[in-house]
């Protein structure tokens, strides 16, 4: 029992030492991964790159112009065709990296671009900008918004693909995407990530070279049919939206002028409401698809801050296009000739008065409203397009707030007032705006306008009256 | 004592060069005799010891194999027969776990003793068990629910049959599973308490992994044949003893060197055997590691405890506890295509980058499920023993990945917005691979550079980028955004307890009765929890992908909240360790009692058992998921149905011994089961739906086995039978192109129901063994199988994708609702296999064998959706104007893998220096680096005959071809210990 316990002992002190071996093996072999793993450095470091090896973005587009241009059959030079996707510019240089650089504008965080980053070359009044096709998404996690890059152009080419300017790999004559592999050569990125301050411009402004930047129109709204009614869109998620959404934005700084927005069917947002209101818009000039007309593609929806709730839809509006004048009263006091619709105006349809028949004739001649309703505003300005051929008077015009149909002459309190009126005689082109007539004192209730028309035995103009509006500014 | 062995080894030499088996056998029948008492009865007596350390060895099994009499040697290793014991030239058996089986022959004469005490028992130093724990490890860690890696030979590791340990030591490595049954077909208990898990029915192994050196206690019953504790399953069931009082006294420390799964095992265990007082215990502890197995970037590490303390209260009642803590952390692997595999080989591992300069694995797998049970042993009288335990497991099993739906909340006049997201990040993405740009039929000249590149990339890199992912989220950050990209896991959060009485009566000399009843409750929480934000402070919890379809005819109310995963709780910015996506609770009863006697005569012996049982499901939703609003079924909010199946079991078996040599062992049983737990929620992360026409599971099953046993060769012969009827099964997929939706409507991330499935499983399994020499061993074991699918199951989809569509069910069918699945093979590992080797035993303790394995008829699981109609159908529910019915089968053909033959080499030797034993053990596993396909399946992406042809015509391989698992090359496993 004795022996028994002793062994037992030494088994014992045996056993401590093996476990203490076996801790020791535990502690030496436990080297495996555990699950906390240290954030790693993801400090960029800025590229080192002089200033010869830099290459203008306006030399690409000036290349892309001279390759255009050796090919055109025309000596001289001519500026960049955006229309011709057929030339582009291969770039080799076997002695060392060149690189374009710019400010990078678009982001794919919302889907609303894929797998092209637009560059622009300043931050601010830029000059030029391009698209840069590469075959990685996503994009903004390491290009965003302002993130100056350097893209080495060694293999790459330039050429107009969708009507604006590209920047990728030369697929069997067009311009394509990148492939990924090649992204962390291509694409260098810098510390400096520059404040964009888009470029103001209006819907009349828009050309070509304005194309790929990041631009700011300041005062527009989405067209009436697609926001109010019984069913307003979304960005781009209606049954009819293939691929892209269209929308027509509408400038209020300029009345009748739109442009196209667009989202993509693949956009985080094309769900969302299109906001009603107006206001300034933030986006990337470009141009549709088929590279034949200006887009505005915007990068999130809180780059749209339509935050005025009034519109500037007019509360009276007649382009004449419906082919008649049903939208008025023509009275005739004077005269057997009379206001009539006339296909000619500007650009096209216009309501058209003149007193010659084969001679001068007198006449006596009222384009009257129907009434239109100022009840909800407080304010209202009429305006229209006019052109005068041939000498004779001048039109008039007046407003009033009740009228019932009969000689404006004896019906109705009529307030005269005073538009820019054309006065070349000589040409069927001369159109002239009005400008904005204050005709406020209407508001809260009816306004009928009118446009008298006068001639003489021996003369008589002709008037053409085009874009009628009345607007509450 | 060595002298009867070497006695024993004299004969066998005797009998082989001489054929003087009588005059040996006489010859030690008188030595027996000497010893023999005068006694009337016809008595065979001996005792066992140890061979090396020559301590009696208690519970050894000893059989007389003429007619099957058992009995355990007592605390002393003594044992006697005393009743109906044959005459004449009999064989002894002696086994027991954890030792070399050994084989006595010896001759009875009417009335008289046959003494044989002092037989010995070699502690088995081939610790075969090690290498077979390695490749269930690999192959259950692995597995995310593909149904393939489900491997059963775990069950089989106690297994002597000479078929099934061919089966568990050298098929295991392979995906074969004997009679086409996977390990949900068998059922694992320790200490009497089933360890299946409810989830899916299948044994968490990695639960008590690293315990090998307690874990040699094991009793294993074949198929559906008796057994003490349950009614058991058609694969057979395995209960691991890990009471403390039956280890062994003594301790063993062991280190292991292997390429498969873990590099490393340290592992120290110590047992005190009976103390005074009545008390014994019994401690392991090991550790596993490795940076990475076999497979790229399969992280290693895991650590497991166990403590058992037994307290022997009287003569009449024991106390047992048993505590048991593995936990488990492992990076896993996944099938590849046969693109990626050309490219990459079958080390690839795509679930890895390299962080740091170390590599770090997104999909991890965590197990920590610590096991507590108390067993109370109470032999009410000599012939009666009841057995109370109670069980509670707790702890969690969690797989991440990686989550790249991070996204930014934007609201605009009260409508919100969700933007941000990315790409999969998987470097092995579709998009990626060569195949994608050659997808045209004449690639151009910039498709090859793409290509190319792409290739070179793939090869030359190929691996996850964590540092564009952390800079990503950098980048955010800054700009005070969320994580776009984040570590996820899903966690399943059980609380399981268990309370089960098994009672074992002596009716008579020979019939034995075992009953058990059992109450098993599960509380189980399933959620996704946010493990690491990569750098970033926050993470939107919504569904970036919930869209609307175009027709849906849901309000706006709830359409603005489709993306929510908890509508009560919108839009949460969620941190790491919080609780995201889904989260729900499930609550599983399970109550259920079996009874079995066994009947024992000299011709024959037979059983009966029966069961009857009562399992409750219900889901309570803690979210309220913007797609499934609301509670109720329809709903997600709340408590489900209650699902509630009533099954039963009647089994019978017999063994008819035609001579001590020739015996016939029949089993047949018909039994139902209810449904798991994955198979019986449609989609249980988002709603509370439950599995339409879901049915029990009713199995019949018949084998008959010829087994012949001489004292030189074993054999055993056996034709088998199984038919299922009513299974069910769920699939998860992203596919495109559904038919009937519309054109541009029909892609989805759907849910794929399956039921009324039937399949039938029917063949051969042959093993044998030849002792042609005491100290070389021929073996040759054989399996021919054919395991295939009876009918056509039910087919429906659902996906929240279609959901609340005017124009189409929620569940979706196609034609007449069915698959065409009749004739198909069940996929799961090679349906046959063949095997011959030898093993040569050295007498000074050293020992090797050889195997060569040759598989072949594997095949690949088939896209249940391609066979069904809509495979024909066209984006408007007709046929494609195209359809070609040649074509079409020969794209619905199921792919057969290549044969393939491995060879495995096993060694070892041991000494013993002083009071110590110290060894090693060593295995080859396929020693000629044989690349094999072991399993794969069918992506289900494309799954209409155009698309499909268009993709598999492609010049430069599929888009979307099938996925395979690949086999593992050459790889060893060494261990070596010290036992003491």
């Amino acid at each position: 029992m004795l022996e028994q316990n002793k062994t037992r002992k030494m088994k014992t002190l045996k056993i401590n030492k093996l476990i203490l071996l076996l801790i020791g093996l535990v502690v030496f072999n436990s080297c495996v991964e555990d699950d906390d793993f240290d954030t790693p450095n993801t400090s960029i470091v800025e590229p080192n790159i002089p200033a010869d090896q830099i290459k203008l973005m306006t030399a690409l587009a000036g290349d892309l112009a001279q390759e255009q241009s050796a090919n055109d059959g025309i000596f001289d030079p001519q500026p960049l065709d955006y229309s011709n996707e057929d030339d582009i510019v291969d770039y080799v240089f076997d002695e060392e990296d060149v690189y374009v650089t710019g400010y990078v504008v678009s982001s794919d965080e919302a889907g609303n671009f894929f797998e092209e980053i637009i560059i622009q070359d300043k931050p601010e009044n830029p000059t030029i900008g391009i698209k840069f096709l590469i075959d990685v998404n996503p994009l903004f996690v390491r290009y965003e918004v302002g993130r100056k890059v350097y893209i080495k152009l060694n293999g790459l080419s330039v050429g107009i693909t969708n009507g604006v300017l590209t920047l990728g790999t030369n697929a069997n004559g067009e311009v394509d995407k990148v492939a990924p592999s090649l992204e962390n050569d291509v694409v260098l990125r810098s510390n400096e990530v520059a404040t964009i301050t888009p470029l103001s411009v209006n819907v009349s402004d828009f050309e070509d070279d304005l194309t790929n930047l990041c631009v700011e129109l300041v005062d527009v709204q989405f067209a009436s049919n697609q926001v109010l009614g019984d069913n307003p869109l979304t960005y781009a998620s209606e049954q009819q939206d293939q691929f892209d959404g269209e929308r027509t934005l509408e400038s209020c700084a300029e009345s009748g002028s739109s442009v196209t927005f667009s989202t993509s069917t693949f956009a985080d947002f094309k769900g969302l409401s299109l906001p009603t209101g107006r206001g300034s818009l933030k986006g990337i000039l470009t141009k549709n698809f088929e590279g034949e007309a200006f887009n505005i593609v915007v990068n999130s929806p809180e780059d749209v801050n339509f935050d005025n709730a009034t519109r500037c839809d007019p509360l009276f509006q007649d382009s004449f296009a419906a082919g008649n004048l049903d939208l008025w009263t023509p009275y005739s006091v004077t005269g057997p000739q009379e206001w009539y619709y006339n296909t000619f105006g500007n650009p096209s349809d216009s309501a058209t008065m003149s007193g010659f028949s084969g001679g001068a004739v007198e006449n006596e001649d009222w384009l009257i409203s129907l009434p239109i309703d100022l009840s909800a505003v407080s304010t209202a300005f009429f305006s229209f397009d006019n052109v005068k051929r041939y000498s004779g008077n001048d039109i008039e015009v007046y407003y009033t707030t009740a009228y019932n149909g009969g000689d404006p002459n004896t019906d109705g309190a009529w307030t005269q007032l005073f538009p820019a009126l054309d006065s070349d005689t000589g040409s069927w082109s001369s159109w002239v705006n009005s400008g904005a007539m204050d005709v406020s004192d209407a508001a809260g209730g009816d306004l009928y306008i009118a446009i008298k028309y006068t001639s003489t035995s021996s003369s008589a103009a002709t008037w053409e009256i085009d874009n009628v509006s009345v607007s509450v500014e | 004592m060595h002298a009867l062995n070497n006695y024993y080894l004299i004969y066998i030499t005797i009998n082989l060069k001489l054929g003087m088996k009588k005059s040996f056998l006489l010859f030690l029948f008188s030595i027996a005799f000497s010893l023999a008492s005068f006694a009337q009865q016809t008595v065979v007596k001996g005792s066992v010891l140890d061979g090396t350390t020559g301590e009696p060895i208690p519970d050894v099994t000893i059989t007389i194999e003429e007619t099957g009499q058992t009995l355990k040697t007592d605390a002393k290793g003594e044992f006697s027969f005393t009743q109906n014991v044959p005459l004449g030239e009999q064989v002894l058996k002696i086994e027991k776990v954890g030792y070399v089986t050994k084989r006595y022959p010896i001759i009875v004469n009417e009335g008289q003793t046959v003494d044989i005490s002092g037989m010995t028992l070699d502690f088995d130093t081939s610790d075969k068990k090690d290498l077979f724990i390695i490749s269930i490890s690999d192959d259950n860690l692995n597995s995310e629910d593909d149904g393939l890696t489900d491997n059963i030979s775990g069950l089989l590791q106690a297994s002597r049959d000479v078929f099934l340990s061919a089966a568990a030591f050298d098929f295991s490595a392979t995906f074969f599973r004997p009679r086409g049954l996977d390990n949900a077909n068998g059922k694992v208990l320790i200490n009497g308490i089933e360890m299946n898990k409810q989830f899916n029915g299948r044994p968490q192994w990695a639960n008590w992994g690293g315990l090998n050196d307690v874990q040699r206690n094991q009793e294993f019953s074949m198929g559906m044949s008796a057994n003490d504790y349950n009614f058991g399953d058609l694969a057979g069931t395995n209960n691991i003893v890990m009471r403390a009082s039956k280890y062994r006294r003594g301790g063993r420390i062991s280190y292991a060197s292997a390429n498969r799964s873990y590099t490393g095992r340290v592992m120290a265990s110590y047992s005190s055997g009976l103390l005074e007082g009545g008390w014994s215990y019994s401690v392991l502890g090991s550790r596993r590691f490795g940076e990475e197995g076999y497979i790229d970037g399969t992280l290693y590490d895991a650590n497991s405890l166990f403590v058992a303390v037994e307290k022997q209260l009287n003569e009449n009642h024991s106390l047992n506890f048993t505590g048991i803590y593995a936990q488990n952390r492992r990076g896993r692997s996944t099938a590849i295509t046969q693109e990626v595999y050309d490219l990459k080989g079958r080390r690839y591992n795509p679930f890895w980058g390299d962080l740091n300069g170390e590599q770090r694995n997104s999909r991890m797998r965590e197990t920590n499920e610590p096991i507590l049970m108390l067993n109370h042993y109470w032999k009410i009288s000599d012939k009666v023993r009841l057995n109370n335990n109670v069980a509670y497991q707790f702890g969690e099993i969690a797989n991440s990945r990686i989550d790249n739906g991070g996204t930014r909340l934007v609201t605009i006049d009260g409508e919100n917005a969700y933007l941000g997201g990315a790409r999969n990040p998987t470097p092995e993405y579709y998009q990626n691979l060569p195949s994608f740009f050659l997808q045209d039929a004449n690639p151009t000249a910039y498709d090859y550079q793409q290509a190319y590149l792409a290739q070179q990339d793939f090869i030359n890199d190929g691996q996850l980028d964590w540092n564009s992912m952390y800079g990503a989220n950098a980048l955010l950050r800054n700009q005070g955004g969320n994580s776009l990209y984040a570590v996820q896991s899903d966690v399943v959060k059980d609380q399981q307890l268990t309370f089960n009485s098994i009672l074992d009566a002596d009716l008579a000399d020979n019939i034995r009765l075992n009953a058990a009843v059992s109450y098993r409750n599960l509380k189980s929480e399933n959620f996704a929890r946010l493990e690491d934000l990569l750098g970033g402070t926050g993470y939107l919890d919504v569904d970036f992908f919930a869209e609307e379809d175009d027709n849906s005819t849901i309000s706006d109310e709830v359409a603005a909240n489709l993306a929510q995963s908890d509508v009560r709780n919108p839009n949460r910015i969620v941190g790491e360790g919080d609780r995201y996506k889904y989260n729900y609770e499930m609550n599983a009863n399970v109550i259920s009692g079996f009874a079995q006697a066994q009947f024992k005569y000299n011709k024959v012996d037979f059983y009966v058992g029966a069961n009857l049982s009562q399992t409750t499901y219900q889901r309570t939703g803690l979210y309220e998921n913007g797609f499934f609003q609301g509670g109720g079924n329809d709903g997600s909010f709340g408590d489900s149905d209650k699902l509630d199946f009533s099954n039963y079991g009647i089994k019978g078996g017999f063994t008819y011994k035609v001579t001590g040599k020739h015996l016939v062992d029949v089993n047949a049983s018909y039994f139902t089961k209810a449904p798991s737990i994955r198979n019986s929620f449609s989609n249980a992360r988002q709603s509370n739906a439950t599995v339409i026409g879901l049915e029990s599971e009713k199995i019949q099953s018949v084998d008959v086995s010829y087994i012949f046993r001489s004292p030189i060769v074993k054999a055993r012969l056996t034709g088998f039978y199984s038919g299922f009827k009513d299974g069910s099964d769920i699939g998860f997929y992203f596919t495109e192109d559904l038919a009937g939706l519309g054109v541009d409507t029909g892609d989805a991330f759907v849910q794929e129901i399956l039921t009324n499935i039937e399949r039938r499983h029917v063949g051969v399994e042959f093993g044998i063994e030849a002792q042609v020499t005491p100290t070389i061993k021929l073996k040759g074991a054989a399996s021919v199988g054919q395991y295939t699918f009876q009918n056509n199951p039910n087919l429906y989809l659902t996906s929240v994708d279609f959901l609340n569509r005017s124009d189409i069910d929620p569940q979706i069918t196609f034609g007449d609702g069915t698959t065409n699945l009749d004739g198909y093979h069940v996929a799961g590992g090679p349906e046959r296999a063949f095997q011959i080797g030898f093993e040569y035993r050295d007498p000074s303790y050293w020992n090797i064998g050889v195997t060569s394995n040759f598989f072949s008829n594997a095949y690949l699981d088939v896209s249940n959706l391609a066979r069904s109609a809509n495979f024909s159908s066209d984006f408007d529910g007709n046929t494609f104007n195209d359809y070609d019915e040649a074509i079409a089968k020969d794209l619905l053909r199921q792919e057969q893998f290549d044969d393939y033959m491995l060879v495995n080499i096993i060694g070892g030797k041991s000494w013993k220096i002083n009071d110590y034993f110290v060894g090693f053990f060593a295995t080859i596993n396929n020693v000629f680096n044989e690349e094999y396909k072991t399993g794969g399946f069918e992506q289900s992406r494309l799954a209409n005959f155009r698309r499909m042809q268009e993709d598999q015509s492609r010049d430069n391989g599929p888009i979307f071809g099938p996925r395979y698992f690949f086999g593992n090359g050459t790889t060893y496993y060494l261990n070596v210990y010290v036992r003491f």
